[in-house]
């Protein structure tokens, strides 16, 4: 029976890029064909639910009904892998809130494989979060996340600073996100749907869309070098290690 | 001869090896053969290409996005016209691994388009260096290399080994000196209308032209041939 993973993508404020790179992560597990389900907590309609709607439930994680949706189920959901979409700023208290209901006790007994990627802002309140969120995480595997998302010259912490932070956490590694060009990134707002659609040239209902091949072109290069981090820090093997590894080709 | 969609690219990192000239004969010679022809200019600034053949040249800029989809997505456009991009020896960089990053040959061949590679030989490392580069990059297309004989360079054929679906040597024979003159000025077109009506070609320099243009022309067909005949098997086979 395949152990339960749950991947709680935050951030410590808002436009860094945190959903893109949930979806990012949905279209990742799909191609690794590993059930996938996700919680968007942008209420009241997320922009993970407006790509992926299909996989997507809105919920707000400190209602209790809300809590037994994703918690109770994690055993018996077809879905082995639940992502979690966590509102900017919320990443500390989500954490909270699942210490609380017990839920990463039964992570730390390795009844459930627990996975935070912390996607961090240029400022150095991001790195300061991570004291907050270390007193959670324990053995969980971290993901320290930088996302290029502009040309802002990023991440020119002093590098001891950086590791002092970095150090904090026992399994924390670094996951770099590429700049995807932004007439791509537009492109793919405008067409409303996951990343490997949009590469395949469809649209919403699945049909033949008409997409510029260009663009297409930079999305897909672009997924590829993200799904090329995934790889290196062996993502598949960390949620669902019976699972063979076969990739549609589809990146990169 | 059938209509068929092709984007043949005439390269060279170098300068001055004959492509803007290549380019030229191509759009001549299909728009003789009745085919919808339509060709690209990426020579920066100099817009060479455009200054002979005003009609059908559209000056090209791949320095921003927007550019870089004005043409390739053009180019990938299964629309029944010959597409011929003269790719200037700056943009040479740039214009091969964008479309190297995006896949435009595997594009073109999902699309039923022929994407034909002309590589104008020279006699320097750099080149033999880049075009097998190009070889390893673009194992979907044709890559056939050039040789302008006003370069002289027969000897270096085994650095540049033809590549791909029906790919073979082309060769572009020299053009005697003294009749260049008449083929520099723009605007010109080769076509067989304005070179009998060119007043101020003697008559032997114009039976000389047309001999040379036959030859050309000849070297054209037989790719054409080859691609297409390479392309009929391939899809029997499939």
């Amino acid at each position: 029976m395949a152990r339960p993973a749950v991947i709680l993508v935050g951030a410590d404020k808002g436009g860094v890029g945190k959903t893109t790179v949930a979806r990012t992560l949905l279209d990742y597990f799909s191609a690794h064909h590993a059930p996938t389900r996700a919680f968007d907590t942008e209420s009241p309609r997320g922009t993970l639910k407006r790509f992926h709607s299909e996989i997507t439930e809105v919920v707000d994680v400190n209602e209790v009904a809300d809590q037994m949706k994703i918690f109770d189920t994690l055993g018996s959901a077809a879905a082995k892998v639940t992502v979690i979409d966590v509102r900017a700023g919320l990443l500390s208290s989500t954490l909270q809130a699942l210490n609380d209901i017990g839920f990463l006790e039964s992570a730390k007994k390795g009844q459930i494989t627990f996975a935070v990627f912390h996607i961090l802002g240029p400022s150095i309140a991001s790195l300061e979060e991570i004291t907050e969120t270390s007193r959670f995480v324990g053995d969980a595997s971290y993901f320290l996340v930088k996302n290029h998302i502009n040309e802002t010259s990023f991440f020119d912490w002093d590098p001891a600073t950086y590791n002092s932070y970095f150090n904090q956490i026992k399994n924390a590694q670094e996951i770099t996100v590429p700049k995807l060009n932004e007439m791509a990134t537009e492109q793919v707002e405008v067409a409303s749907v996951p990343f490997v659609q949009f590469v395949a040239n469809k649209n919403l209902k699945n049909e033949a869309a008409n997409y510029s091949f260009v663009l297409r072109g930079y999305v897909r290069h672009w997924l590829g070098q993200v799904w090329g981090e995934y790889d290196r820090v062996k993502l598949v093997d960390l949620v669902s290690p019976k699972i063979e590894n076969t990739v549609r080709q589809v990146a990169g | 001869m059938p209509i068929r969609n092709s984007v043949i690219i005439v390269a060279s990192p170098r300068p001055r090896v004959g492509k803007t000239l290549l380019a030229r004969l191509l759009v001549d010679y299909y728009a003789q053969e009745g085919h919808p022809v339509q060709a690209f200019d990426l020579n920066s600034g100099d817009g060479a290409l455009a200054r002979f053949l005003p009609e059908q040249v559209t000056s090209s800029d791949i320095a921003d996005v927007q550019g870089q989809m004005a043409l390739f997505d053009l180019l990938v456009s299964a629309d029944n016209t010959i597409k011929i991009v003269d790719v200037g020896h700056e943009a040479y960089e740039s214009f091969f691994a964008l479309a190297h990053r995006i896949g435009f040959a595997e594009e073109a061949r999902r699309r039923g388009i022929a994407p034909v590679i002309l590589f104008m030989i020279s006699p320097d490392r750099p080149a033999a260096n880049a075009y097998s580069i190009l070889r390893g990059r673009f194992t979907r297309a044709t890559l056939a290399p050039v040789h302008n004989e006003m370069l002289g360079t027969g000897q270096l054929r085994d650095r540049f080994p033809p590549a791909g679906r029906g790919a073979a040597l082309l060769r572009m024979p020299a053009l005697a000196p003294g009749l260049r003159k008449y083929i520099e000025q723009p605007p010109f077109s080769f076509s067989g209308a304005q070179l009998a009506n060119a007043k101020n070609i003697p008559i032997d320099s114009h039976i000389e032209l047309q001999r040379w243009l036959r030859r050309i022309y000849l070297e054209f067909r037989e790719l054409d041939l080859r691609v297409l005949l390479a392309d009929l098997q391939s899809s029997i086979r499939l």
